[in-house]
């Protein structure tokens, strides 16, 4: 309620906040403090260091035993402290709680008193309100009061009612006065009971303040000791431990040392060694480097060299290039003004170009037109030829009729001349030459020539009539060469038959087996011929030929070393002949003349020529007639021959259609040369030698009168000399002239 | 007056240590309010350097001096030095010099510069160190969360305050020195707060009047100063401790003195209401009765960061209590102190309606009221469901054995309870012996005070034993964070009652 009152109750009430839970932490003493905290942290850091290692609980026995010392030292301190604490901090605030229920006992017995004083006054306010409704009341009896002496008695009474309501009331006002100066001493009591129990509370936290450092210094002191005694326990223990373990540690060190030691000689060993070997090594490697090196640096210095070399030529060659490019620049330059001039040139030629294709077009229709033209005027011109054809015909039976009978009628004069020179000059008989073409009348119609296969089949067929008759030989063969008998013949085509298989195609084989030996020959032969070209009789002529000459060359080169030289001339002959033959070809190998000269040659070869002939007659019945293993090769020297005129011979065969005039000149050649070569040099010979004749018999005269004037002159020297002689002069001379000479036999 | 060595809470900072060695020579000067529940968020970094007396002192070890210099001449620099020392008033520089230039200059200004000048220039606490010490012969700076320029600003303002007289002193002395501190102040405490003046003498050397008194008690003008502007001012304000009367006022005791107006509670409502950083309001011994109680926490309803609201040694009734059991549901308040008021059963009752299913409030706080057995059972119902409440005040609240045997019933449900007081009631035998039931099967209750009880001697001694068993299971638990601890346990001991 007053002030005082309120104060008196705050002091505790700030106190409580210096109460403390902890054991020391908070207490005044900043020792106390500092080691109360050291404590904690100490308590702090070992619970963790408990709960890191996980045995709380049961560690915690453990503990108690392990560190038994300082952990009962602390447990006893920390208790013994704490209990020093609750009942220090309970002494201090028994203060406060002794406080509060003096309040509580002051405010009971003030409520008490104050309700006994409110009942009073409460009392006192009825009764005074009583009274004082009395005299309120009386009041209003006084106004009606008109007596002045009733009015003053009344007011009288009035008067002593209010003084009495007065008194009361001032009875009450010193009584309650009375009872506020009994407060301000209870007020003043108050306070010094308070000021008393504030300066105890002082003393008594002072105390405890004393009291609580004295005691926390003293636990410290114990647990220091425990503390130190434990460390030293432990310190002892641990260097124990520790020794036991370094002299371990030594030992095995030693041993880890020899071990060592030993590994290091062997590493040694082993280090020399591989040392030595690399040593050489390295100088092999060396050796061979460094020659490398000189071969690299003699290559190197080539390349250098060349590389010189290389650049002053490309130097050169870029300088060259350089002016070239220049050229090539001016050049540029000169082409493409030749090709603006070109360009205008195409340009004036496209023009002119145009104009000749329209020109030409026009040309070309013109043409075309006047095409047309000449086809009908050559329809109509064929026309005409064929007419005119028919007539020539005609007209040259007619000439060719007319000029045969001159001819014949100049022939039959030639051999009227003929025969008086045989009878009357040679004395000789004379027969009438019997010509085929002296026969003939009208123009020549030539028969077909004989295939080569027609040959053939004749051929066999003579061969196996042959010995049946022989007579009949000489007639049959009259168009076969002179030299070639039939038997020789076929014996070479049996030959080629035999040897030139592969020609045959091998369906054909496989067909002729079942045939007879002649026809199975034909057809072989057929087969042979068509693969080497052979067509006609001539073809197989020439190539019997050719075996022929070949052959005589072998023999002649094997057999006759003596006459070597005749024999080789004789094959030149035959072999130049035959090349003669190949080129004339079939125009001339009929040629009379021709036949005639190869005769005269013949003659001319002489006799050695027929004895050779006799010899290959000889030959040619031998068994050995040629070695099949020469076939081969004189079949491709023929097919070599033959190659070049069957190219000349489509160009013929296209004259073919037209009428053969080659006979034509032949025979009238032959009509021409009714009198043969040899007749008319018979006759050339004949008039030389009566030319000879008649100069000799001049020539006769001529001397016979010669010789007369000789003998005459001759005379008459004889007598000159005859005088000469004689003369003195002669022998005047040293050495006279008849001396040196004989005189002539005269 | 009374002096307060009251100073547990400034655990362990050196600067502490060597404050509380000056304490006995410490005058009454100093606060007498409880130290604040607040845990100061950090311990103050630079207090090193400024203890050089207090080396000395502790080890009579005299250093050389370190600006001792072989040069007659003195440097350039030294002089430039002394001359900014010198004008600093008139031309301070500071940030453009050099760091240990800086420190050579705070370390020569005097004390007793214009706060014009040094309030928001100047932050090492060095100086204003030198400035406390030369003001007050006792420095508690642990109480200001370790900073002394905070302590300066928060003390020469409290000063201000208390000398403050409205209508006479002009209102900008302090709203002047509101732009320099308001960085700085975090707490007003003020134990005094002196009424208008009506006679042209100060009410110190008024005449003692007693009879007079009563007949001039009705001047409505009583109106103290106004905090409001100051408070919206300051932007980091987190504490409030007011008490509307006036101290030394020795023998010219008046109630007028006394006085809390309507006008003042409005005003004081509408300004805590407005701080959204405060967060302790504490209003004691400033007969603050039910409409200005339901006035003010009618105000403080939602408030967003209050926790403590601590109203004792008033003249709350049950209606007031009634409206303190609102303000519980409607707020995030931790501790609630209303010590030493006229509460009775039904403001006990709705209190402990609140109680039962708060979940916030840690601390009750109800010395000295008179709740009787009604509201104690019903408290003792509301501690059955409840499961955040630590700390109980019930002393001196004519309890007797039927709160007793229901408590015996609660105890062994409740879990949360840590320290409980239930000295002076009238407990009885019988309700010690209950009590002791109870409590042998509870396992958290660290202290239960049962002094002046009228309890036997032994259960008192066996519920003793009860706690000690407690206390060291609890210690354990601390010990041993892997099993529950309540956070709370570790600020607790500050509450407990020995």
């Amino acid at each position: 309620m007053n002030p005082s009152g309120n104060i008196g109750v705050i002091e505790p009430n700030g106190e409580e906040h210096t109460l403390i839970h902890g054991p020391s932490v908070y207490s005044d003493n900043p020792q106390e403090r500092i080691q109360a905290r050291r404590l904690r942290i100490a308590a702090r850091q070992e619970a963790r260091r408990r709960e890191a290692l996980g045995e709380y609980l049961d560690g915690k026995k453990e503990s108690e035993e392990d560190q038994s010392k300082s952990y009962k030292q602390k447990e006893e301190s920390r208790l013994k402290l704490t209990k020093l604490l609750l009942c220090g901090t309970e002494l201090v605030t028994n203060i406060q709680v002794a406080t509060d229920i003096r309040e509580i006992h002051r405010r009971v017995e003030e409520e008490e008193v104050k309700r006994q004083r409110l009942e009073k006054l409460e009392n006192e306010v009825k009764t005074s309100q009583d009274k004082f409704d009395e005299i309120t009341a009386k009041w209003e009896e006084g106004k009606q009061k008109r007596i002045p002496q009733e009015l003053w008695e009344m007011l009288n009474t009035q008067q002593v009612h209010c003084a009495g309501l007065i008194e009361d009331k001032n009875k009450l006002i010193s009584e309650l006065q009375q009872e506020l100066k009994i407060k301000d001493d209870q007020y003043v009591k108050d306070l010094k009971k308070q000021s008393d129990d504030i300066s105890l509370l002082l003393e008594r936290m002072e105390e405890q303040v004393k009291c609580m450092m004295k005691s926390f210094r003293q636990e410290l002191m114990h647990i220091e000791k425990a503390f130190e005694s434990e460390r030293q326990e432990l310190l002892s223990n641990n260097k124990k431990k520790w020794e036991r373990a370094l002299q371990a540690h030594n030992a095995k060190e030693l041993e880890y040392l020899i071990n060592r030691m030993k590994k290091v000689e062997d590493y040694e060993k082993q280090l020399n060694k591989q040392r030595a070997w690399d040593c050489e090594e390295y100088n092999m490697i060396k050796i061979k480097l460094e020659r490398d090196v000189q071969i690299l640096e003699q290559q190197l210095q080539q390349m250098k060299a060349t590389y010189q070399l290389n650049q002053e030529k490309l130097e050169y060659n870029f300088q060259v290039l350089k002016k070239r490019d220049e050229e090539s620049t001016v050049i540029k330059s000169q082409q493409k003004r030749k090709l603006n001039r070109l360009h205008d040139i195409l340009n004036n030629l496209r023009t002119k170009y145009a104009k000749q294709i329209k020109q030409f077009q026009e040309e070309n229709q013109n043409l075309t037109s006047d095409y047309k033209r000449l086809v009908g005027q050559f329809k109509e011109l064929q026309k005409a030829m064929r007419h005119f054809a028919i007539i020539d015909a005609e007209k040259f039976r007619e000439i060719w009729l007319m000029n045969e009978e001159e001819a014949k009628a100049l022939a039959q004069r030639a051999f009227d001349v003929d025969r008086v020179i045989h009878a009357q000059h040679l004395g000789l008989p004379w027969e009438i030459p019997d010509f085929w073409f002296l026969k003939n009348v009208g123009p020549i119609s030539i028969q077909q020539q004989k295939s080569a296969t027609q040959i053939l089949e004749e051929l066999l067929l003579q061969t196996e009539e042959e010995g049946i008759d022989k007579s009949s030989e000489d007639d049959s063969y009259m168009d076969l060469p002179k030299q070639v008998s039939a038997k020789t013949t076929k014996k070479i085509l049996m030959l080629l038959c035999d040897e030139s298989g592969f020609l045959i195609e091998s369906k054909l084989l496989s067909l002729l087996l079942p045939l007879e030996k002649s026809e199975c020959y034909l057809l072989r032969l057929d087969a042979i011929f068509s693969a080497l070209g052979i067509e006609s009789e001539d073809d197989l002529y020439k190539l019997v030929n050719f075996f022929l000459q070949y052959r005589s060359h072998r023999l002649s080169s094997a057999q006759y070393s003596t006459s070597t030289h005749t024999t080789r001339t004789s094959l030149m002959s035959t072999m130049e002949r035959l090349s003669l033959m190949s080129q004339v070809d079939r125009k001339s190998l009929t040629s009379k003349s021709e036949v005639e000269s190869m005769d005269q040659e013949t003659l001319q070869g002489g006799n050695e020529s027929l004895v050779d002939k006799e010899l290959r007659e000889e030959g040619l019945s031998s068994p050995r007639l040629i070695h099949p293993n020469d076939v081969l090769k004189i079949l491709e020297a023929f097919v070599m021959g033959l190659k070049k005129p069957k190219d000349i011979r489509p160009v013929l065969r296209i004259k073919k259609d037209t009428r053969d005039n080659s006979k034509d000149t032949e025979y009238w050649t032959s009509l021409a040369m009714v009198i043969p070569l040899s007749k008319q040099s018979l006759w050339d010979a004949l008039y030389k030698a009566l030319e000879k004749y008649y100069l000799v018999l001049t020539q006769r005269a001529k001397l016979l009168m010669e010789n007369d004037s000789l003998e005459q002159q001759n005379a008459e020297m004889q007598s000159l000399l005859q005088q000469y002689l004689q003369a003195k002069v002669n022998s005047e001379l040293q050495i006279p002239p008849t001396q040196s000479f004989r005189m002539p036999t005269k | 007056m009374l002096e307060t060595p009251a100073t547990s809470s400034a655990a362990g900072s050196h600067t502490s240590m060597y404050n509380i060695q000056h304490q006995p020579s410490a005058g009454g000067g100093a606060s007498s309010l409880p130290p604040t529940l607040k845990s100061n968020p950090s311990p103050a970094p630079a207090h090193l350097k400024p203890k050089t007396t207090n080396v000395r002192r502790m080890r009579r070890i005299i250093s050389e001096d370190a600006e001792w210099s072989l040069a007659i001449v003195p440097l350039l620099t030294e002089l430039c030095i002394q001359h900014i020392v010198k004008n600093f008033q008139n031309n301070p520089i500071l940030k453009q010099l050099l760091p240990e230039h800086q420190q050579k200059v705070l370390s020569h200004l005097p004390p007793d510069l214009p706060l014009k000048v040094t309030a928001n220039l100047i932050d090492d606490e060095n100086y204003w160190h030198r400035c406390c010490v030369k003001r007050w012969p006792v420095c508690h700076v642990a109480k200001h969360g370790g900073s002394w320029k905070r302590m300066f600003f928060e003390r020469h303002l409290e000063n201000l305050l208390k000398l403050y007289i409205p209508g006479t002193t002009d209102p900008n002395v302090i709203l002047d020195l509101l732009p320099l501190c308001r960085n700085y102040v975090r707490r007003i405490q003020v134990d005094q707060f002196l009424p208008p003046v009506r006679l042209p003498t100060p009410p110190q050397t008024e005449d003692q009047s007693d009879s007079g008194s009563e007949g001039e008690g009705n001047e409505p003008e009583k109106d103290h100063y106004q905090l409001d502007a100051l408070v919206a001012g300051l932007k980091c304000l987190e504490e409030l401790d007011l008490v509307y009367g006036v101290k030394d006022c020795g023998m010219n005791f008046e109630w007028n003195l006394f006085l809390f107006t309507f006008r003042d509670c409005y005003s004081l409502a509408a300004t805590i209401k407005a701080c959204h950083t405060l967060k302790i309001f504490r209003l004691t011994r400033s007969k603050v009765d039910d409409d200005k109680a339901r006035i003010l926490i009618r105000h403080l309803l939602d408030h967003p960061a209050l926790e403590e609201l601590d109203l004792s040694h008033n003249l709350i009734g049950d209606r007031g209590a009634r409206a303190a059991a609102k303000l519980l549901s409607h707020s995030r308040l931790r501790v609630l102190n209303l010590a030493n008021n006229h509460i009775r059963a039904p403001g006990a009752q709705s209190l402990a309606h609140a109680l039962a299913h708060n979940t916030n409030l840690v601390s009750l706080n109800l010395r000295l009221n008179c709740i009787e057995d009604e509201g104690g059972q019903a408290i003792a119902h509301a501690l059955e469901t409840n499961k955040c409440l630590t700390t109980l005040h019930l002393g001196g609240n004519e309890l007797s054995e039927p709160t007793a045997t229901l408590l015996s019933q609660v105890l062994p449900v409740n879990t949360t309870l840590i320290s409980l007081n239930l000295s002076c009631n009238h407990i009885g035998l019988d309700g010690g012996k209950q009590l002791l039931e109870g409590m042998s099967d509870n396992k958290t209750i660290l202290e239960f005070d049962l002094r002046l009880s009228d309890v036997s001697q032994e259960s008192e001694y066996l519920i003793g034993q009860v706690l000690h068993a407690n206390r060291e299971a609890a210690r354990q638990r601390t010990l041993n964070p892997g099993h529950y601890m309540s956070p709370i346990t570790n600020n607790s001991p500050e509450h407990s009652v020995g």
